[in-house]
């Protein structure tokens, strides 16, 4: 299989999660809402998802392209490092590029920690009813509202969701361009344009998931 | 032997296509049969081996360094001639042709030079075909520029590379046929030695230069494609490998050596600044379209160029030239420059310097006009010296560069060694005593591709009927036990001297004697020298390292012994040669106001030199001019 | 000044390597890098010691022979430059310059500071070129070619093939270096009979020699001494999609 199959699926996977972030922080916004909205809002969103046909498909869709996300990245990674030779003994990486370039892996990992922990927090009690059970609200939606406010109120777990959005931070910054550039995205001034959006794009995300614990927490 | 350049009868303009019509021709099947070994894979030698595969020969291909892309052609900045008459001022192959003859002040072939010039506007077309990008008009069609020496636009390029561009072209080629398994490709192989048997070239003796295992080659024909030799003056704008020591050997083995003296010393290098540089970089003599070449009035002005009015500035070239001025070619335009430097006009830190300089152009034209033009060779200039050329004048010397001088060879490429051909700058043919601007790129190319390809089939045809030696026969076990012998000889001596130290001794001779003014006294002075600096090379050097391994300093070491051998015997015909002509300029034969003095009633020949055993033997090939009389070549 | 070099000294391809230490005076400011490693060299020749191999040849930026990793960066301090082209200016007096060959599996240790890179010519063998014979070209002009396109043809054609893309890159990715070869003659007229042959075998074979593939860092298109940008990877990768979408 070509390396450039390999990095397209990367890429198109890798975009594919960006715009799924977009959606999950835009419906995360719910919570800064006063808590009576807030919870009829979220609770309800949350309880659509659940029943969707459609966003049934999208999720299977979402699975998937983690998986093969996290895959496609351990075998891009261990064939870089079979093409590496010795390391250098003085190697000034940062200077000719950007540390997170040089290290997505280990952003990489540390995003999948955090995933995997966030599954066990809601997706695994929610969806899986695996743990304390969620109970209903006056709608008879699961109060998904309420597990995230108790949760958020543990300082670790807000320390922990939020520390760990600077990763996701740098993972995006060089991921979103980088995809582009991998799936062939070449106008040079586009590609000026492209690195500003990936900036910003990289600052609101990882700011907004970051923030939201934090304003739960002191609510 | 007598020399016969084998010049085609008939109407200059006809000779070539009646020497095609009557060559003798091999078919496919034979061609296959047939082996023939290219030391060298820059224009001349990429371009020969890629088409000499086409044609279905087998070829082997030499280089010393590490890839046939890095050939010395790829330094070649500024352009390549060609009569195409594409900007409709007055162009043809005729004035092209005189152009070159009267460039090389009328010391070359009427045929060979026609030759060139016709074959020009086919080498364009050519590289274009392959690829090369040259520059274009908004309109899609090729630009040109112009270069020194001549009053037409003819010159082709891309940027400031248009070396590397065509280099690239050939070695694309080359590589098609590496593919094709066509060309065996031998990198890192230094031929340090030619065998000839029974009087006609068999093969070589190469070294890997990786693994210091020494090999033989067998063939049915050699041809040198090596380049230039002017690192005898160690400070010139050529590699650091560039050497003479094939075209020595060969030399050494029964070919003569044309014109050895005629060396370019190009105006436009950048000025030597410590005693340890190893090289001097060259800036495209395209330069001079755009900037004009000055010094100060002033004996030992110290002050900064922009601090000097115009009133004050000697635009000397300009003065002395005036119909040419800053475009004179290339010889004229560097003793013009170290007449002011030697009579205290220098700028810079050693005061070796001139300033060129772009202020009106860039007032004129604008600086994206000139960045557009030139952009790589500021920053080049910039990399190198830490001056940004945009707001002060650049500083440049001239610097050894070209060797019109070469192996002799004749209407065919073949040398006087029967199956041993030279092509490209390693041998004499079409330049003269002084090459002009981008004609290099052109010359080279075109012996590559086009020539030697339609003229070696005429020898091989005959070789067809021979059994090919192979490489236990006793000449090649003789010849590598002698190149064998010599490395051991210089490993053995341990002495207390370094080459590079030998090798900056043999330049400061050189390059004071025998290169843009010579006179008698210094180039028998210079000849006791030398031959003193080769008693106590093979006495006092120091090589480290052994044989069987890579060993640059051995490298260097072998490369500098035959320098020195060279270099004795261009004296002697700067020497012999009593005239000034092109870039051999003899200050007792020089007019009043300094101009170069020719003397065509008694040096109307090209010096050809035969080895023989230490000692140099004079035959002279009369030039007959029938369509030019050679006339005061003057660029006032 | 003073300088002390860390230099790798490597006797062959299958021999371990390790750093020796050289302290060495009389070098001026300017002198270029390689001129001071000649200086060494002389020096260690009348010592009775092995030179330093390093590979070397126009000096002036263009044939791309030079190239060694100099204080943890390829070709040196300054970005766009080459081995041949740094001089000691750009050292401080009496600092320590840790020289290593470039690492890359692609390019392996022939002596001391030499590799090899005949992968690079292997991937020109596989498609650089255009198909057509010497003699056989029509009359120039007759292809027009706006100059937009020949200057941009240019831009990537430019590279001298050192190979400091691949020893600076985290993945040894030779993509640049391809790449540019592709889009010079990808980009021309005359390229494109033969551009989807070109396209496939050209990057097939930086595979085939264990080139690592391209993430994106950006670290060759600042050593690059031709200053070909990250784009024209990313072009490749265009032509490559277009490719295998669209045939």
């Amino acid at each position: 299989m070509s390396m450039f199959f390999r990095k397209s699926i990367l890429a198109a996977t890798g975009l594919f999660l960006c715009i799924f972030l977009l959606v999950h922080l835009s419906a995360n916004a719910l919570l800064l809402l006063p808590e009576t909205t807030a919870r009829g809002l979220y609770n309800g969103y949350s309880t659509t998802l659940r029943e969707s046909l459609v966003i049934k498909i999208v999720a299977y869709l979402l699975y998937l392209s983690l998986i093969f996300h996290v895959v496609y990245a351990g075998i891009v990674t261990y064939k870089n490092r079979q093409s590496k030779g010795n390391p250098y003994v003085m190697n000034h990486k940062t200077e000719t590029s950007t540390w997170a370039s040089q290290n997505m892996g280990v952003l990489g990992m540390l995003i999948l920690i955090f995933i995997v922990v966030h599954l066990v927090n809601f997706w695994a009690r929610v969806k899986l009813g695996i743990g304390e059970t969620v109970r209903t609200d006056v709608a008879g939606n699961l109060d998904v509202y309420e597990v995230t406010y108790t949760l958020f109120h543990n300082i670790y777990y807000v320390l922990f969701y939020s520390v760990l959005m600077l990763p996701l931070g740098f993972h995006l910054h060089h991921g979103l361009q980088s995809a582009f550039k991998t799936l062939g995205f070449y106008h040079k001034k586009g590609l000026a344009v492209l690195a500003k959006i990936s900036l910003i794009y990289a600052i609101i995300m990882s700011v907004g998931f970051a923030i939201i614990p934090i304003i739960v927490y002191f609510k | 032997m007598t020399l016969d350049s084998k010049i085609p009868a008939g109407r200059l303009e006809d000779k070539w296509t009646s020497y095609q019509a009557k060559s003798h021709l091999i078919n496919p099947a034979n061609k296959k049969k047939l082996n023939i070994l290219v030391v060298g894979s820059g224009l001349a030698g990429a371009g020969a081996a890629a088409t000499l595969a086409e044609l279905g020969y087998q070829v082997q291909c030499f280089c010393y360094q590490d890839s046939p892309r890095r050939a010395h052609s790829v330094a070649a900045q500024g352009g390549i001639n060609a009569a195409k008459n594409y900007q409709h001022d007055g162009d043809s192959v005729w004035r092209m042709f005189y152009d070159t003859l009267k460039g090389g002040d009328f010391r070359s072939r009427e045929a060979n030079t026609y030759r060139l010039a016709e074959l020009s506007a086919p080498l364009i077309d050519h590289f274009v075909q392959q690829g090369v990008p040259f520059a274009r008009e908004y309109g899609g069609v090729l630009a040109n520029r112009s270069f020194g020496g001549v009053q037409v636009q003819r010159t082709f390029y891309a940027r400031g590379q248009t070396g590397q561009q065509l280099l690239l072209a050939a070695y694309s080629q080359l590589s098609k046929m590496i593919r094709a398994k066509k060309v065996a490709m031998f990198a890192r192989h230094e031929v340090l030695d030619i065998v000839v048997i029974q009087g006609k070239a068999k093969g070589v003796i190469a070294r890997d230069l990786a693994t210091g295992e020494i090999k033989r080659f067998a063939a049915d024909a050699v041809v040198l494609a090596t380049g230039g030799y002017s690192r005898v003056f160690r400070l010139s704008t050529l590699a650091i490998g560039c050497n003479g020591s094939a075209i020595w050997k060969a030399h050494k083995r029964g070919a003569y050596f044309a014109a050895p003296s005629f060396t370019q010393i190009h105006p436009t290098a950048l000025p030597q600044t410590s005693e340890s540089q190893s090289k001097l970089t060259l800036m495209s003599e395209s330069l001079r379209n755009d900037g004009r070449i000055w010094v100060p009035k002033k004996k030992d002005d110290n002050r900064q160029a922009k601090d000097i009015p115009e009133e004050e500035r000697d635009y000397y070239l300009e003065r002395r030239y005036p119909s040419f001025g800053n475009l004179a070619p290339r010889d004229i335009a560097s003793r013009a420059a170290k007449e002011r430097i030697d009579a205290g006009y220098g700028v810079g830190q050693l005061k070796n310097a001139v300033y060129l300089d772009f202020k009106h152009a860039i007032n004129k034209l604008g600086k994206d006009v000139i960045q557009d033009k030139y952009g790589n060779l500021f920053s080049m200039y910039e990399k190198i010296t830490g001056i940004n050329a945009y707001e002060e004048p650049m500083k440049i010397s001239p610097a050894a560069h070209f060797s019109m001088g070469g192996l002799w060879v004749d209407y065919e490429l073949m040398t006087s060694i029967p199956g041993l051909y030279a092509i490209g700058e390693c041998n004499y043919s079409d330049h003269g005593a002084n090459r002009l601007g981008a004609n290099s790129l052109l010359q080279t190319s075109i012996d590559g591709y086009f020539i030697l390809p339609n003229t070696i089939n005429n020898y091989l045809e005959g070789e067809l009927k021979e059994t090919r030696p192979d490489v236990n026969h006793p000449e090649f076990v003789k010849v590598e036990d002698e190149v064998k012998s010599q490395i051991g000889k210089i490993l053995a001596i341990n002495g207390h001297r370094t080459t590079d130290d030998f090798h900056r001794e043999l330049g400061k001779v050189m390059w004071q004697e025998c290169a843009m003014s010579r006179n008698k006294k210094g180039l028998e002075k210079a000849i006791l020298q030398i031959k003193e600096i080769k008693d106590a090379f093979w006495k006092e050097v120091k090589v480290t390292g052994h044989d069987n391994e890579m060993n640059p300093e051995l490298e260097k070491a072998l490369r500098l012994a035959d320098f020195i051998e060279l270099a004795i015997l261009m004296c002697t015909d700067a020497l012999e040669r009593n005239e000034s002509c092109g870039a051999h300029f003899r200050e007792e034969y020089q007019t009043e106001d300094g101009e170069a003095m020719r003397n065509d009633e008694d040096y109307k020949y090209v010096s050809v030199w035969e080895y023989d055993a230490g000692d140099f033997k004079l035959h002279k090939e009369v030039l007959e001019f029938e369509y030019v009389q050679p006339t005061v070549r003057s660029y006032k | 000044m003073k300088i002390t070099f860390k230099i790798w000294r490597q006797e062959g391809a299958n021999s371990e390597g390790s750093f020796k230490t050289y302290d060495i005076d009389g070098l001026t400011e300017d002198m270029s890098f390689l001129e001071a490693l000649d200086h060494l060299n002389e020096r260690l020749v009348l010592k009775g010691e092995k030179v330093v191999a390093f590979d070397h040849d126009c000096r002036e930026g263009i044939c791309g022979q030079c190239g060694v990793f100099i204080n943890g960066r390829a070709h040196g301090p300054h970005d766009h430059m080459t081995t041949c082209q740094l001089h000691m200016r750009s050292f401080k007096d009496g600092e320590t310059i840790v020289v290593e060959p470039y690492r890359a599996g692609a390019f392996p240790v022939v002596k001391d500071l030499v590799v090899d890179r005949t992968a690079f010519d292997r991937i020109i063998e596989q498609g650089a070129y255009i198909t057509a014979k010497t003699g056989t070209a029509a009359e120039a002009n007759a292809i027009l070619i706006p100059k937009e396109v020949a200057d941009n043809s240019m831009d990537v054609a430019a590279c001298i093939g050192c190979g400091a893309c691949v020893a600076t890159c985290k993945n040894a990715s030779a993509a640049l270096f391809t790449s540019a070869k592709i889009n010079h003659l990808n980009k021309l007229p005359q390229g494109q009979p033969e551009a989807h042959r070109r396209l496939v075998g050209m990057t097939d074979q930086m595979a085939i020699e264990n080139f690592g593939s391209c993430t994106f860092t950006a670290a060759c298109e600042v050593e690059c001494p031709a200053e070909i940008s990250i784009s024209s990877i990313a072009e490749m990768n265009a032509r490559y999609v277009k490719a295998k979408l669209f045939g």
